[in-house]
């Protein structure tokens, strides 16, 4: 599920929570990104490892 | 029996507490009226147990204009034609942890037509005066 960072003193939330959208129902949650009540928390990927051992065949 | 002088009231719109920039809030509770009289009735008669109308209530409420970021204008621009939530409670705790004496109403999905993003006069605060129709009212107390 969609979380985000609140980064407001507006909401009934504190500062810093991590909400989900969830507990956001039956609001608009773009208006409030956009307002910068809040901010998408994106799923963190792990960085690509570069396999530097194989030899490409030309 | 208290009477409330109403003057720590708390409000959100989509969420956002404005309840610093609010001036004034009504909220109006209806239950379309439809008549059920028939023959043989000697006076009119209006709804009744099986017979349930449409809520039709509203939500009337004047802000200070501010265009600072996360305020009013932000808030209240891009809700302009859609849907969205409101919360009132006659307390600030209320919007928290409701109670009998402090309960919370929640309008759901209410529906705003028009603001006025510019309301000013010469030596005078702005304000802007919302009306929000629709949605469905709950009471929590608890």
């Amino acid at each position: 599920m969609e979380t985000y960072l609140v980064t407001s003193d507006r909401l009934i939330f504190k500062r810093g929570d991590i909400v989900t959208a969830k507990d956001l129902e039956h609001v608009n949650i773009p208006l409030l990104i956009g307002g910068g009540h809040i901010s998408p928390q994106g799923v963190k990927k792990s960085a690509k490892t570069k396999d530097t051992e194989t030899e490409k065949d030309y | 029996m208290s009477t409330v002088y109403l003057s720590n009231p708390a409000l959100t719109i989509n969420s956002v507490n404005l309840t610093d920039q609010a001036t004034s809030a009504v909220l109006t509770y209806v239950f379309e009226q439809l008549e059920t009289s028939a023959f043989g009735d000697t006076a009119r008669k209006f709804g009744g147990a099986a017979v349930t109308s449409l809520q039709n209530n509203t939500f009337e409420v004047t802000l200070y204009q501010d265009y600072s970021a996360a305020s009013t204008e932000a808030t209240i621009f891009g809700l302009v034609g859609i849907q969205t939530t409101i919360e009132v409670s006659p307390t600030a705790a209320g919007l928290t942890s409701p109670s009998a004496t402090s309960p919370l109403y929640t309008l759901a999905d209410c529906y705003l037509e028009s603001h006025t993003p510019i309301n000013a006069t010469l030596g005078e605060l702005s304000t802007i005066t919302l009306t929000f129709t629709g949605g469905t009212l709950t009471k929590a107390v608890a």
